[in-house]
């Protein structure tokens, strides 16, 4: 089994960890209803709540976004975690904590699942699953609302883009390092860019997810250089047919003169005081 | 005006309490100082409590130390020391502190390999990313692989993580008697701790003479009999463009004997000498800013 590695220098594949996108994202609130409310005009609908605790699982066409409440401390919402689909969880757990990751420690029930975590940028995690084919981690952890439809389309289309992630002064490379290392992430060129708001560095996952680093202005204030993740981004094949088809169920756009809805993207005012998201047109 | 903001003293010179430490530091007029991790756990009220004395204290924690006998080991010895780092970091993170000092092995059991140095440094590097943490190596004179600047900075070139660099400290260079030429060869911003001292004597030629001079018979600059060697190296530092801290890393047993305010008297007298007649630091640097970013408090 060693002998292709000790006898041939075929070094790692370009996907160590068989990414395959975005299984859920989620945010921490001790209001899980108005962040609810939020997610509905987006497009998300409730379809699953957790067996044991106060978290609710909201879905549009693939993407999953889990709020919880269970350990939430602040009514204004967190990202809290993203999961990455991997082909095998266990062993991008292992590679991770091998290579300098912290490990979230297990806190489970009885009959629940252990998903794999380690920790990311400020509070958030990072989690690994690898099951999300047939059989995921929602039929062992959530029970169905009754009556909802469980796959409920997306509304224009919307799909995962990636996450924007706020970082402080001079952590560019930093951060850039932390992604290359565990996952396998690289920096793109900075001719390539998405969306109305192109500032900072974008990292490609091997699967085309995309995560921002955004650093903070050289005379921000003090208060504005805390790393977290700031928001998440939807792919949409036509912007502008998607802020009319979001208008219509009440979702409010950023138009400025500096930042207004166009082809290229659109972003929607913050709500809660933390949620906001993005439209970027995907090529 | 008098600018000794760039030099800091260090817990280790002087006996007492930490809220004693911090406040002869303060009273001495030093805006900075560097923390040992027994100042948390020997605290009376416990970690959190001593903690809580640094941040009302005003003074930046110019860095926290230190990690010994991290690099070069395997199974369950490896695991161990990341546990042992692990806690350091969190330490250090909940002190707004962002440079972690880690010593070179002088322990028997550790690998000589550079490669797997470097592989394990870099580990250490990425454990205290997240918190916003460097990593400064430092050669010990008495290092089982690593026992000059020159080597540590050669692994921490193949560990090629951007919060990974080197810590000065010039006793071990003297002891080594490490030529200050190759400094050239050095990244200035990847010096992220310079630590000064002197001693009494001309040479430690042995490695358990280096070990004795350096745990009981420091002295602070200007004290010694290295003091031109200390005015090139400090200006050497200068004229390369390091522009980070200094801190007086004094392990003396005769201060240990003596009032605190006395011994931060003598840091004072040695740091204004540094600051005025030899790197002339009359006035703050123009657009310095990194004081400003180094004062950020992390809230988590």
């Amino acid at each position: 089994m060693t002998l292709a590695t000790t006898r041939e220098a075929i070094g790692e594949a370009p996907n160590p960890l068989g990414l395959e996108g975005l299984e859920f994202v989620e945010y921490e609130t001790t209001k899980p209803q108005a962040l609810g409310q939020v997610l509905e005009t987006m497009g998300f609908h409730p379809v699953a709540r957790h067996r044991s605790r106060e978290v609710l699982l909201y879905r549009q066409g693939d993407m999953n976004i889990v709020v919880n409440a269970h350990h939430a401390t602040d009514e204004t919402p967190v990202l809290s975690a993203f999961a990455l689909r991997v082909r095998d969880a266990a062993a991008a757990y292992q590679r991770a904590v091998d290579r300098g990751a912290w490990p979230v420690p297990a806190d489970v029930k009885p009959m629940e699942l252990h998903i794999p975590a380690i920790h990311g940028v400020g509070s958030s995690r990072i989690y690994f699953v690898d099951r999300w084919r047939e059989f995921s981690i929602w039929d062992v952890d959530f029970v169905p609302i009754p009556t909802v439809e469980k796959r409920p389309p997306a509304v224009a289309g919307m799909h995962w883009f990636g996450l924007v992630q706020y970082i402080g002064l001079g952590r560019m490379e930093d951060w850039t390092e932390f992604y290359a290392e565990l996952f396998g992430w690289q920096p793109l060129p900075d001719e390539r860019r998405f969306g109305i708001l192109p500032s900072g560095r974008l990292l490609q996952s091997p699967d085309g997810l995309m995560l921002q680093l955004i650093e903070p202005e050289p005379d921000a204030f003090e208060a504005e250089h805390e790393e977290l993740l700031q928001r998440v981004g939807f792919g949409v094949s036509d912007v502008l047919a998607a802020v009319k088809e979001l208008r219509g169920r009440g979702v409010e756009f950023v138009e400025s003169e500096k930042v207004h809805s166009e082809s290229r993207g659109a972003v929607t005012r913050t709500q809660l005081g933390s949620v906001m998201f993005e439209l970027v047109k995907k090529a | 005006m008098k600018n000794i903001a760039d030099f800091g003293m260090d817990t280790i010179t002087m006996a007492g309490t930490l809220p004693a430490k911090l406040a002869a530091v303060r009273d001495a007029g030093f805006g900075q100082i560097m923390l040992s991790a027994r100042d948390l756990t020997g605290h009376d009220a416990g970690v959190d409590a001593a903690v809580a004395a640094v941040r009302a204290s005003g003074l930046r924690v110019t860095g926290f130390q230190v990690l010994r006998d991290f690099e070069g080991l395997s199974g369950h010895l490896h695991e161990y020391k990341v546990d042992v780092a692990r806690s350091m970091l969190a330490m250090c993170a909940a002190l707004g502190c962002r440079v972690l000092l880690a010593c070179s092995s002088a322990s028997p059991h550790a690998s000589t390999d550079p490669d797997a140095i470097a592989h394990d440094l870099r580990k250490l590097a990425m454990l205290a990313l997240p918190l916003q943490i460097k990593v400064a190596f430092e050669g010990l004179s008495w290092g089982r692989t690593i026992n000059e600047y020159t080597q540590a900075w050669d692994v921490v070139c193949r560990a090629d993580m951007p919060n990974l660099g080197i810590g000065i400290d010039s006793y071990h260079v003297f002891a080594t008697q490490t030529p200050l030429d190759a400094l050239q060869d050095v990244d200035p911003d990847k010096i992220l701790l310079v630590q000064l001292s002197d001693f009494m004597w001309n040479e430690v030629r042995t490695p358990e003479e280096r070990i004795d001079t350096a745990r009981h018979f420091r002295v602070f600059p200007g004290e010694g009999v290295h003091s031109a060697m200390l005015v090139d190296l400090v200006r050497r530092l200068d004229r390369l463009g390091y522009r980070g801290d200094y801190s007086f890393e004094v392990f003396n047993d005769d201060y240990q004997q003596m009032p605190q305010a006395t011994v931060a008297a003598r840091a004072r007298r040695s740091a204004l000498w540094l600051a005025e007649d030899i790197l002339r630091r009359s006035v703050p640097l123009p657009g310095e800013m990194r004081l400003r970013n180094e004062m950020r408090n992390p809230t988590t």
